[in-house]
């Protein structure tokens, strides 16, 4: 399973171990081959990008992940005005050149997958789903957990401190 | 708060929260202007045509590697304005720290008030509290004649006594020191929880 922890103040913590991050470009890689997707992203529901493949180059996809993030978030707000009790799995935007998949991994987690129109919806419907559900697994998989202690020391946060004064200069 | 272990890399999301023509988009704006590029990404606005924030503003930082790792602040901004709610609502999902840009003219003290108690009221439905949670408030709008005194913004604003910083967003002041706050609280909002 991946770490999540509930803080006290109820923040949410997620730690992805190694084990898990090499299953997913695995996944992303063998997606990418299949369905000849210009781009592929893996991301975390607040917008925090995990892995991608594919031409990404001149493609930002720190803001693609942003932005895929909240538009998930804004159409599961549009699910609840429309009367619809699950949250939409997933969101498709059609263009003259490409297109954009969107589909969601557990609650947690998204795939986008950007593909050009002369690649069928079907085709990648089909790859993503297994996809998805491979995630999933190694996603459920438990890991060596390492301690979030041996991360944030005390000493982390005085050097990160300095390191903040010198980039604030 | 996201780590990718094999990556050693350390996420953290920080929102800059406030009312309406507050100074939030500001911050972001002053911030990317000043940070070397090769420590910053794009800085991308939602923004209508009246140059207001309609989703959010967003940008990540870096600070280099430290002790092997490497963090990233995610900064987002909310739209202000009242009836962008639901947008607010959706960009605290797994926020680790907020600013709370308040306007320090004295007519907008009604607004600061109603967006903190609109953020408390998106926390909670999070499991958070503003009693318990990172954050810090920038007064900003400093500069501007008849700006409300800082002793009747931290009494009006501050109940909970948390780190406050006078602002002049547009100039810069008070900006990084802002930053850098609610970045050292975060840190040390984890220490505590281990």
């Amino acid at each position: 399973m991946v770490q999540t922890k509930k803080l006290k103040d109820g923040s949410r913590q997620v730690i992805l171990t190694g084990k898990q991050y090499d299953v997913i470009k695995k996944v992303l890689s063998e997606l990418a081959t299949k369905t000849k997707a210009s781009a592929i992203l893996f991301a975390d529901m607040s917008g925090q990008l995990i892995s991608q493949r594919g031409s990404t180059e001149g493609m930002n996809t720190t803001v693609l992940s942003a932005l895929a993030a909240s538009d998930f978030a804004a159409t599961s707000e549009m699910a609840k005005l429309v009367g619809e009790e699950a949250k939409f799995k997933l969101l498709f935007h059609e263009g003259e050149k490409r297109n954009v998949y969107l589909s969601n991994v557990g609650d947690n987690f998204f795939l986008v997958v950007v593909f050009d129109v002369s690649v069928t919806l079907g085709l990648i419907r089909i790859y993503t789903k297994k996809a998805i559900s491979d995630l999933n697994s190694a996603l459920e998989e438990a890991g060596d957990e390492p301690e979030l202690g041996s991360i944030i020391d005390s000493d982390f946060s005085t050097l990160l401190g300095n390191a903040l004064d010198d980039t604030f200069k | 708060m996201f780590i990718n272990w094999a990556l050693q890399e350390i996420n953290l999301k920080i929102v800059f929260y406030g009312p309406g023509m507050s100074g939030k988009t500001t911050n972001l704006e002053h911030i990317h202007q000043k940070l070397d590029p090769s420590l910053t990404g794009d800085l991308v606005s939602l923004k209508t045509k009246e140059d207001r924030t309609i989703f959010f503003d967003f940008m990540q930082i870096e600070v280099g590697r430290i002790k092997g790792k490497k963090p990233k602040f995610n900064l987002y901004t909310v739209p202000g304005q009242v009836y962008y709610a639901s947008s607010r609502k959706v960009i605290l999902n797994g926020v680790d720290g907020i600013v709370f840009v308040a306007d320090s003219q004295p007519h907008r003290m009604e607004a600061n008030i109603e967006t903190l108690l609109d953020l408390e009221g998106n926390l909670k439905q999070d499991g958070h509290s503003l009693d318990n949670f990172p954050w810090v408030i920038q007064f900003n709008k400093r500069d501007l004649p008849g700006a409300e005194s800082m002793e009747v913004l931290q009494k009006r604003l501050n109940f909970f006594n948390v780190p406050s910083f006078p602002g002049v967003a547009v100039k810069g002041e008070g900006v990084f020191d802002t930053l850098k706050s609610v970045i050292n609280l975060v840190v040390q909002n984890v220490q505590n929880q281990l």
